[in-house]
Parts: structure tokens; sequence; C-alpha cells
């Protein structure tokens, strides 16, 4: 199977010799344009570029100058064209998404010890004159907040099988301080299930956790660069009641609250280094237990402390794996020890920000992902439980929970500070209820103050936003009625009654952020509309550029960047105009922006649709037409059902089998025995590949429990499994060896070739393998280095494999020559090797030209490109998603070669670049991927770094995440180049190098088709659907997806692929001309 | 999805080696011509007969069933078709020159032609041309369970179906897809090398027969788009929704392969080839 090349039968037309002119083509290919070219090629010797080859500044003849400098003002005119095509997607996704994303107006107000919330004036002096207190009397003096992230619930309560057969992990009973003291001291703590509202990134919790308000999904993406909070929050009142305040440890905190934490105490730590358990949690440890003895006991007010390690072994390792059990087991001693140095008034507050899902990651909202743990302690004994059932700690997460906003109100009026005025929360039961359980009158007085800030707080954001929704009025009943109970009572204490009206105000809080969830839910119609018009559109006009235009697309360029420039112009300047005039409730830059896109289609619409004669209808025109629509159609409607979504992988499989199968059935068509064997050997191979690659898995908690993770070395774990440290090495032995059997097929492992594939690619993946092996090796101590030692040297071969692939890779790509020898010899001589000393030999009358790799002259040039990058992707990927970067490349190569066999290259058949595009959606399911925000691999941008670097990291990330797509996209040219004859002496072909030209950018408009219709559906499902029950869950994320992979295809294609044709086109000139 | 087009009488292509088996029709005799028809009606009947037993132990149910199938469809094509090598034309002789097997005796298809009305013979004539029919049909049954069931349990798995486990489902759909489809083509055209190139081929001029087997294809394919639907249904369990949709497609499939104008039409995967070979640089599709 290694071996393609066994079937092989297209030598015949690559390997001929060509004595001169007089003996017959012994080619036996049944095909025109080969036999022509043939032809073209037995007059070798008048061709112009045989001198430029060793003397190649000085091409002969003006024509050769002319065609080349054409090709190259073309080529950069095509790439005008792809970058009009960027700008409209661009501004298209934009529209959609500001329309999209949550928006919520952000207040500035704060609240303030003066003002109690049940008036806007200043209280009168009668009030509360006497205390020093705020709000409500305090119960602490000082906290401590220890924020362990990724804390979830089930690590902190004993286990229970849900089924018989269902066994204890490594995460459970690690931790069991916190279960153990709310059980035995009640008063002294207690432990709740800690729910988090998703987005379930840290900076969007601490925010929720400061502020008290829900977050929008539109921040969770600003994870890379946090942003001040300028709402009223938490450590803002805290800061203005003159507490001193201590941060230790993760450093999104400085991000969130810039200049409010004493300087010299305050221990910020890097956040991102996910690889790295322990540097945070000792720093954090090391410097907090100093300011617990009595000598510093006095040098602050709270202390922030923000341990990551149980994060980063979920990242890295998982939650089922020993690093996770004695992390955990370290924060339950670091508790344990806290417990003993904290006085009377300290409160203690052990925290988790977030959950993590089934292999140790987060940001979604599923519900491991969500479910956190929230414990308090104090030793003044002052904490209750109002009924006797609530007395041990829930067993499961969704039982008697409490979100994560209710600690706002709940620390403000343990510590005595005003309620943040944004808040939304509700005042945790259990911390005010007593010893006893029965403080009913403190549970009225907390749950009256906080459900008066909370009205308060509703009134003020809808006089900002203007406008009145009759769901508030609904919540204000539930606040009238409790207003009216409690003023019927008072004066009187009547447990009865204190219960209904502590419940009456705990109903109006509750309804308010139900309804806050919905109202927060509120989508800008007019700008999504605005989005998918401009995106359907731009479909509307590349199915017309792709598959109508009938003539040379190269010669539409020019009446089609003109015109949607200038329309462009005329946009941008009417959206300013308009943005000014004040006609349209949009920003200058938004609404220039929108007219550009409007002007710029309406522009490129004259160009195409101006010249009706060239233009037809883009119906499909064969069954490889219908089948490329069918693929992309079925799918994109697919997409309106959550089952097809979550399922996308497994549907990707039945698509690329069937295209295997009918490809095979054609095949059987073929009427050259070499092009049935070949192309029958080929789908059978492309069919095999592609099913092994789908063992690769990586599943998502809605897929479950019909899927079964094979990434990693089990479903709670994100390491690799010792075997699967061999694949990198069996890709290196491998890989090179299939590609160079593909290159062998004609001939072409000629040149650059051997050292390319043979040398520079093997030794990559060598590297690559050793790079993963000492990976595995971290922490395992079998090697006798230091972990710091491991790490320089990882980062020094990963980086190594970098400047191979992309900066040795590159240069390489430019100057490389084409991969043929050619052998001139005289006839009675012996063949003299390549490159002629004198080239006068060639006019001397017995000549033979013999011409090694001349059938594939252009596919394997290009070629290299997509080795370069597959080589980088594969560094990028785990162990198994290497493997599957090796089947991607085999099953890319296995496809050109069906495409040949099937006279689908020279046809421009869609079918080509759209199956490519499947390949590249279906393998980024192969490596480790899903539609989801938590399965993106946030580690890998430490592979060739030590610390976050901008813009690299990023980079890395989206090299990691989109590499499927990527290869695939620097693949797309070869659908038009693999062995695609030069057709230099075509007598139907005028201008070979832009036909050549046109069809590259056929192939790439049509792969362009594919994401962009993907990425429509998406955007109008996601829209149509957004009420929909999994919404964030499922068609948001999907969404986001498709539009970011959009984006990544636009600019590979206009970076590299197509602008790679340039020098691979440029070097096969250089040698048989133009 | 394709184009149809008429079979060209004389072959487009000029560089076709061999002519082609011709369309095969049902026999003319009137057991032929009711039953044809009776028999997608029953075979339907059977699958929603036994639709909720298959629902509730898919396992036992499916093999339980496969001697109705081997029945009905042994009966079929007793009745309604020409064995291997009875159609055979003269043309065909001179084609295939040794390429069909041994079992092609001149004496009994004489006997066997379907217009020789078999409708008036006694009863021993008839049993003598039942047991004539039975050894082809024995024989196909034999290669489509040795060969065609395998082959499609394995194109169920590469298409998706699981890897390591439902071992028995997979190869009992694959069982019951071999005899709706292969095993009438077996039957029909025996091991002719050619013809079955243009089945390979996917080029066969379509029949009832022909029309079956692409139908069960098709109905497979798409019985298996409800499968990943979260409806929780018992039916959309692996591989009940595409063993239906393989039923029902043989049966639309072999009905409407008899159609006038599908009838003998050949499946066209690009409009006219030579065209396209000719004008390589304005073909867009």
């Amino acid at each position: 199977m290694v071996s393609p090349t066994t079937a092989s039968g297209r030598e015949s037309l690559s390997a001929n010799s060509f004595p001169d002119n007089t003996q017959a083509s012994q080619n036996s290919s049944p095909r025109p344009s080969d036999t022509q070219d043939l032809r073209r090629a037995q007059g070798l010797k008048q061709l112009p570029g045989m001198q430029p080859q060793a003397n190649k500044s000085k091409p002969k003849g003006t024509s050769t100058k002319d065609a080349e400098q054409e090709f190259k003002n073309k080529h950069l005119g095509l790439l005008g064209v792809f970058a009009w095509i960027l700008l409209l997607h661009i501004v298209g996704i934009f529209f959609f998404t500001k329309g999209f994303l949550l928006t919520r107006m952000v207040l500035e107000n704060k609240s303030s010890c003066d003002v109690l919330p049940f008036s806007d004036s200043p209280s009168s002096p009668i009030d509360q004159p006497e205390r020093d207190e705020c709000w409500h009397q305090k119960s602490f003096d000082k906290a401590v907040v220890i924020i362990i992230d990724a804390l979830r619930y089930d690590f902190t309560v004993p286990f229970v099988p849900n089924a018989e057969t269902e066994s204890a992990h490594l995460f459970h009973d690690s931790i069991p301080v916190l279960y153990e003291t709310a059980v035995n001291t009640p008063q002294n703590a207690f432990l709740l299930p800690f729910i988090a509202d998703p987005p379930t990134t840290t900076l969007q919790r601490l925010k929720g956790l400061t502020t008290g308000t829900l977050p929008t999904f539109v921040d969770a993406g600003s994870n890379f660069a946090g942003t001040a909070i300028d709402e009223d929050n938490l450590v803002a009142q805290l800061h203005a009641a003159g507490k001193n305040l201590v941060q230790l440890g993760d450093d999104t905190w400085h991000a969130l609250f810039p200049g409010y934490f004493d300087p010299n105490l305050t221990r910020p730590f890097d956040s991102f280094n996910v690889w790295d358990l322990h540097t945070v949690d000792n720093g954090v440890t090391e410097h907090l237990f100093p300011l617990l003895e009595p000598q510093n006991y006095t040098k602050w007010d709270v202390i922030f402390g923000h341990y990551l390690g149980v994060d980063h072994a979920g990242h890295r390792y998982g939650p089922n794996h020993p690093a996770m059990a004695a992390k955990l087991n370290q924060m339950d001693q670091t508790i344990r020890e806290l417990m003993t140095k904290i006085d009377d008034n300290t409160l203690l507050v052990v925290m988790g920000d977030h959950g993590m899902d089934s292999k140790g990651d987060h940001g979604g909202e599923s519900n491991d992902e969500v479910d956190a743990a929230l414990w308090m302690y104090s030793k003044k004994g002052i904490f209750g439980r109002t009924t006797p059932e609530n007395l041990l700690p829930p067993k499961y997460a969704r039982d008697r929970f409490v979100p994560q906003i209710d600690l706002v109100p709940t620390l403000s009026l343990l510590l005595g500070i005003p309620i943040p005025f944004n808040n939304l929360g509700s005042p945790i039961e259990e911390a005010f209820a007593g010893p006893s359980g029965n403080n009913w009158n403190n549970l009225v007085d907390v749950n009256r103050l906080t459900s008066a800030q909370i009205k308060k707080y509703q009134r003020a954001y809808a006089q900002t936003r203007g406008s009145d929704d009759g769901e508030e009025s609904q919540s204000l009943g539930y606040w009238e009625t409790a207003e009216e109970e409690w003023q019927a009572q008072s004066g009187k204490s009547n447990t009865k009654n204190l219960v209904l009206i502590y419940k009456a105000y705990k109903k109006y809080q509750r309804h308010t952020l139900h309804v806050c969830r919905g109202l927060w839910a509120k989508f800008d119609v007019l700008s999504m509309i605005q989005g998918i018009g401009v995106l359907l559109a731009g479909i509307v006009l590349l199915v017309f550029y792709a598959r109508g235009v009938q003539a040379d697309r190269t010669e539409l360029t020019n009446p089609l960047l003109s015109r949607a420039g200038l329309g462009s112009a005329l946009g941008a300047a009417t959206g300013v105009l308009i943005a000014i005039g004040g006609m349209a409730e949009m920003k200058a830059l938004e609404s220039s922006a929108l007219m550009a896109a409007i002007g710029s289609i309406a522009g490129a619409s004259s160009a195409i649709f101006g010249s009706p004669q060239r233009l037809s209808l883009p119906l499909p025109k064969s069954l490889w037409g219908w089948l490329a629509v069918i693929f992309t159609v079925s799918q994109s409607i697919g997409f309106a059902s959550n089952s097809y979504t979550i399922w996308e992988d497994e549907m990707l499989l039945f698509f690329l089998c069937t295209f295997g199968v009918v490809a095979g059935v054609s095949s059987m068509r073929q009427q050259s025995t070499k092009d049935r064997v070949l192309g029958v050997y080929h789908s059978i191979v492309f069919v095999i590949l592609g099913r092994l690659a789908s063992l690769s898995r990586l599943c998502r908690e809605e897929q479950m429990p019909f899927c079964r993770s094979t990434y990693y070395s089990s479903n709670t774990s994100s390491t690799s499994a010792p075997w699967q440290l061999t694949i990198p090495f069996f890709v290196m032995l491998l890989l090179p060896a299939v590609i160079k059997g593909f290159y062998d097929g004609s001939k072409s492992y000629e040149g650059a070739a051997s050292l390319w594939i043979g040398i520079g690619f093997r030794l990559g993946l060598f590297v690559t393998s050793l790079f993963w092996f000492l990976e595995e090796v971290d922490g395992k101590d079998w090697l006798p280095l230091s972990n710091e030692t491991l790490k320089s040297i990882r980062v020094f071969l990963a980086q190594l494999v970098l400047g191979l692939a992309f900066a040795a890779g590159t240069t390489a790509f430019i100057y490389s020559k084409p991969c043929v020898s050619i052998n001139v010899a005289k006839s009675s001589a012996e063949p003299e090797p390549n490159r002629p000393s004198s080239p006068g030999e060639q006019q001397l009358p017995r000549t033979t030209v013999t011409i090694l790799g001349f059938g594939n002259v252009h596919g394997t040039r290009f070629f290299f490109l997509a080795i370069n990058f597959c080589l980088a992707i594969t560094l990028m990927q785990k162990p198994m998603g290497q493997g599957a970067m090796a089947l991607l490349l085999w099953q890319i190569l296995s496809l050109l070669e069906i495409l040949d066999t099937n006279e689908l290259v020279t046809s421009n058949s869609p079918i080509g670049p759209i199956v490519l595009a499947l390949l590249g959606s279906f393998y980024y399911f192969k490596t480790g991927h899903q539609a989801t925000l938590s399965s993106i691999q946030w580690e890998t941008a430490f592979i060739p770094l030590t610390t976050v670097k901008y813009p690299w990291s990023p980079l890395l990330v989206i090299l990691n995440t989109f590499g499927a797509q990527i290869l695939t996209t620097v693949a797309v040219p070869l659908t038009a180049l693999w062995k695609r004859p030069l057709q230099l002496n075509d007598k139907t072909v005028q201008k070979p190098a832009t036909k050549l030209l046109s069809d590259v950018a056929q192939a790439s408009v049509t792969y362009i088709l594919y994401f962009a219709t993907i990425n429509l559906a998406t955007t109008m499902w996601a829209a149509h659907l957004r009420r929909h029950l999994m919404l964030y869950r499922i068609f948001s994320p999907r969404f986001m997806m498709g539009a970011t992979v959009l984006g990544v295809v636009d600019i590979v294609l206009i970076l590299f692929s197509v602008a790679g044709v340039r020098w691979s086109t440029l070097s096969v000139g250089e040698i048989f001309g133009w | 999805m394709a184009s149809l087009t008429p079979t060209p009488s004389s072959p487009a292509k000029p560089t076709k080696p061999k002519p082609s088996h011709p369309p095969v029709s049902v026999l003319p005799s009137q057991f032929a011509r009711v039953y044809a028809l009776a028999h997608p009606a029953l075979l339907l009947s059977l699958v929603a007969y036994r639709f909720n037993s298959v629902v509730n132990d898919p396992v036992a149910e499916l093999l339980g069933d496969i001697p109705f199938l081997v029945g009905l469809q042994v009966v079929f094509v007793m009745g309604c078709l020409p064995p291997a090598g009875a159609t055979t034309s003269e043309q065909k002789d001179a084609a295939s020159s040794g390429t069909e097997s041994s079992k092609k005796v001149p004496g009994p298809r004489r006997r066997g032609h379907p217009g020789k009305g078999t409708s008036g013979s006694g009863f021993s004539t008839g049993l003598v041309l039942v047991a004539w029919k039975l050894m082809p049909a024995l024989l196909s049954l034999t290669l489509t369970i040795l060969l065609a069931t395998p082959i499609l349990s394995l194109l169920l798995v590469l298409f998706g179906a699981p890897l390591t486990t439902h071992h028995a489902l997979t190869f009992l759909c694959g069982a019951h897809m071999a005899l709706l489809s292969v095993f009438p083509l077996i039957y029909v055209h025996g091991v002719d090398g050619a013809v079955w190139r243009e089945i390979w081929g996917a080029a066969r001029p379509v029949d009832g027969l022909w029309g079956g087997s692409l139908g069960t294809a098709l109905g497979a394919w798409f019985g298996a788009v409800p499968v990943p639907l979260d409806w929780d249904r018992p039916w959309q369990a692996y591989p009940i929704t595409i063993l239906t949709g393989a039923y029902i497609g043989y049966c639309v499939g072999m009905l409407g392969g008899r159609v006038n104008g599908v009838f003998g039409k050949r499946i066209e995967f690009a409009p006219s080839q030579e065209e396209q070979g000719a004008r390589v640089d304005v073909k867009v599709d």
C-alpha cells in the first residue's frame, strides 16, 4: 500500500526520449492534449528556456519576456480579486457578529455607603447614624478569598457512583477538607455547588464574581488581552472602603482591576503557560502564608489568592491523571493550613471559578464546565441551615446550587460594604441564617437590601436604554408584593411571616435574574440581516465567477477590480455622509464599511453580468458537478439540526466515502487500462485512508455515549498514550516514501525532489518525533535531565522544525527548479548529464533530449509548498493528530491521482476543490478538535515558545486548530496543476500561463465557495435559532468556527496558495518557455 | 443526479471493444408478469410486517428473515428472469469467447428460453424446468454469500459503520443487501466479465435488474440520513433505516427500471465525453 507506483502507467508519458523530430512519439496515452504536448516536446531543441537554464538572466526574445510579465501582472490582479472576496467576507461576518453576539450596556453608577438602595437621595442621618457600618452589620473585618481555578464540584464531595460499574476516578476524594468541615462543623463551614454563567473562561468568570452581572458572549474572545472593568465591583468597593487589598497568583486580576492592589504585597504570575503546573501555585503559597503570621496580619484586609495548578493539570493531563490527584491533595493541605492560621475575624472563602469537561478543558457551557464549588469557613461559627435537609452538602452539583454571582452580595454584606451597583445575585442563605438557622430577621434584611439594589439598577438600566420592556413590570410586581408584606409586618416578629417575606424577596431577585438572562440575549436583527445580505450576495457573485464565466477569468480581473473599487469608494463616501447626516444610527466607519461592501458588490455584478455572452447558467453539467452541489448544500441544510452539527465528523466521512466509491465506479469506465487500474487503486486507497483516519476521534460531550475518544490515552485525559508516541516515528518513516511513490509515478523524483522530500522533509519529521517524545518524557523522570533543560531542548527542536518548514522551505520554494531531469545526448555518444556546458550543442543534428518528470511538471513543483506546510502543521499536532496529518497528505495525493485519471483536472470539475474542502473539514475533527470552544488546544502555543508572544502565540494556536484546513487550502491549486499538460503547442490554448491562472482561480474560488456556503448556512441557522436551547452550546460555536475557518482559508489562499503559483509557474516557464 | 441518455444502438465510443449485453426484460410468461409486480409488494409487506420485531431484536430477526428473503428472491429470479446464458445472442457468443463458465450448455438453454411457452407444458416439464433453473439459482446464491456479502459488509464499514462492534448486524445487513441487489445479477449474468465491468462502472443499460441494484445502493445511502438525528426512536438504531431504505430502493428501482422512458438508458457521468475530450478548455461545469 505504501507504494502507489506499482500500478502506475504514466511514466511512458513523461519518460520519453525524443530523437530529434524524426521519430514518432511512443506515447501510449489517448488524451489529445497530452499528445500535443509531446509533439511540442519533440521540438524541444528550439525551446527558449534551454539556454536560460544555464544563464537565467537573459531570456531570449521579447515575446517570452512579455508573456512572463503578463503572467506576473495577471497574477497580481488575481490576488486583488481574492483580497476583495476576503473584504466582503470580513464585512459580512462583522455585521452579523455585531448583531448576533450579546450586548449589554455597562452602567458606571457606583453604590455608596451613604445612599441606601431604597431611595435615590442620600439617606437621612436618622437611618444609620451611630454605626460605622454601611448598609448592613458586618460579620468580618478581613477575608482570604482563595480561587482554585477549575475546581469542579464533584472533586470536593465524596464519590457517588451513578451506575454499579462506575468506580472512583483519580480526581475523586482527593480534596476532602471542604466536605469534612462542612459536615463536621456546620456552623463554621458550608459547601455548595457554585454554577458559573458561560462562557467559562477565567476572565469572564472573574468579571461575574466581582460585579454580580451576567457575562455577554462578545467578551469571550478577550481572554488573550483582558481589559479593566469599569462597572461597579467588589474590588472597587473594598478599595473605596479603605481596605488594603492583596492579590496573589493569576495576573488576569491586574488586567481587570489595575491599581487596586497593594503594590508591595501583591505577586502576579503569568497565567497562560498551562504546561507549568507548579510555578503559580508555589508562588501563591510562598507569599500567602507569611502574610498570615501575626506580625504581618495587620498589613492587609482582603487577600485574593488565585491558584492555577488544578486548571493547568486539567488542560495538560485531563482530570483523571495522577498529576490532578496530587494537585488536589496539595490544595487540600494548603486549605487545612490556612484554616489554622486565620483568626476569628477573618472569613475564608475557597471556590472554583468554573469546572472542566471530561478531558480537562473549559470555555463552553456543558454541565461539567459550569459546575464549580464554593466553600466558606470562619472560626466564629455564624453559618447555619434553615432546614435539616440542608445539613449535608449536596451530593450532586445540580442539587441546591447557587449561581456564582451570589458571591457578590454575600461577600459585600458579610464585610460590611455596599452591594455593587450592577449586582443581580442573591445573598447565600447559609451565610446569613445564623448558627441555629432561624435568624429570619437577618435574612429578610439582607434580601430586602439586595432586592432594593437590584430594583434600583433595573430602573437605571431602563432609563439609560430609553425603552421599557413589559417583562420588567412583571418583575416589579414581585417587588411590590414583597414590599407590601414587609410593611405590613414591620414591628412584629412572626417567624412564619418573616419566612414568607424572605421568600418573596428571593423570588423577585431570581425572577429579575431570569428576565435579565433573556433580555441580554437581545439581538440586533437589522445588523444581522445586513451581514447575511452581504455574505449571500458574495456567494452569488462567487458562484457566477467560479462556475458561470466561460471565458478566461484573468480577463475579468481588470473590470472586476476597477468597478468593485469604484463602487466601494462611492459606497464608503455615501456611508460617511449617511452617518454625518444622522440618517442611520451607525458609526461613520461602520456605515462606510457596509456601503463600501454594497457598492463593491454592485460594481462587481456589473462587471460579471455586464457581458452575458461569456456567461452561462452555473448549473452542474455532470454527475461530478451535482455531487459537489449535493455535498455542500446537504451539509449546509444539516446545520439546522443540532444532531447533524454534533455528528459532522461522521457525515464528512460518509461524503468522502461516497466520493471515493463514485470515483472508483467512474474509474471503471475509463477506456485506458492504465487510467482504469490507477483510478480504481487510488479510489480504494482514498476510501480506506479516510476510514483509517476516522479512527482518530475526540468526542464532544453531546456525542456520548455513542462515541469513544481515541485522541488521547483515555476519555478523561489530554495526554497521549505511550503507544501513540510511535506514530510520529512511523510518519517519519512512511510519509516521505509515500510521497516519493507518487513522484515516481511520473518519474518526477528528480532535481530538488529527492533532497526536499527524502532528506529535508524526513529530517523535519524526525525532529518532530523527537520533540514529542521529549514532551511525553517531561515529568516522568525517564531522563536524567531537569525539566528546564528538557523544555529548552524542546523549544529549540520545535523552532528548528518551524525554521526548516517556513524559512528554509519558503526560500527553497521560491528558487527551486522544477522536478525534471533533462538529458541531452548525441545519438552515438553516451547520454550527457543535465545542464550542458555550451548551449550551442543543441544545434547539432542527431541530438536526443530526454526529459524525466515531464508529465507532472507543474504539480510536483507546486507540491513542495504543501510539504512545507505539512511539516509545520505536523509539529503542531499531538501524536495522534500527526498520524492524521500524514493520512491527509496521502489522501490529497490520492485525490489528485483520481482527478487526473478521471479527466477532472483538465475539465476544471468542481469536485476536486470541494472534496479537498471536505477533507480539510474532516481532518479538523481528526486532529483532536470539535466545534466547541473547549476543544481549542491552547497549550500548543508553547510548543516553540516559553512565554506568550504576540503575534506568534495566536498564530501557533491557529496553525494547530485549523491545520487541516490550512493544508488543504495550500493544496487547492494542485487540483488544476496536477499532471497538467504544458499546452505550449496546443493550438486551442492561446496563452497557457494565463489559462493556468484562470484555472487556478476557478479552483480556488470553488474551494472558497464551499466554506462560504457553510459559513452562510451556520450564520443563518444561528440567527434563525437564536432562541434555541442549544444556541450557545451547538449553533453559536459552529457559527464562530465557520466564520473563522472562512477567514483563515481566504487569507491562506491569498498569502500562500495563489501566491505560490507565481513562483512555481515562473520556474516552469523558465525551463520550458511560455 | 445523472443524466440519462438513450443507449446508442451503435456504441458511441469508438474504442469500445465489445458490444455490451442488452438490458434484460422480465420473461413474457403470465406468471412472470404477475409475479414481477407482486414481488416488490411482497418484499415491502415483509418489511412492514416484521419491522417491529426487527426493532426489538435486530440480530435474531434479520437472521430469521434471510430464508424468507432467499425464498422470495429465488422464486422471483426463477420465475421471472432468464438464467445466465439463456438470453445469449449470437453477438454475445462472439464477444464473450470463452469467458463464460461451462454451465452454459446449449441444450437446456433452448428449452429454458422464455419464448417456448411454458404455460402449456405438462407437470413433468415444469418440474424439469424448475430443477434446471435451480442449479444456477443455487450457484448464484453461493456466490452472493461468499463474495457479495463480505464486500458489501466491508463497504458498510467504510461508510462509517462501527468497526469494532455490531459485527453481526453489519454482516446481516450486507447479506440482505447482497441478496437484494447482487443475487439476481449473478443469476442472470453469471460471471460474464464484460457485463460485470459494466456493473462496476455503473454503466449497465437500465432494466428491472440493474434498476433494483442501483435502487438498493441509493436507498441504503439515503437510509443512513436519519441515523444521527436525536429523536431517540428505537428504529433509528443501526442498521434498521439503512436496510429499510435498501428494500424500498430495491422495489422502486426494480419497478422504475422497467418503465418505458427509463428502460435501456445508461447513466452518464458527464455530458458526451467525446466532446469533453476535444474541447478541454471551454468545458465548465
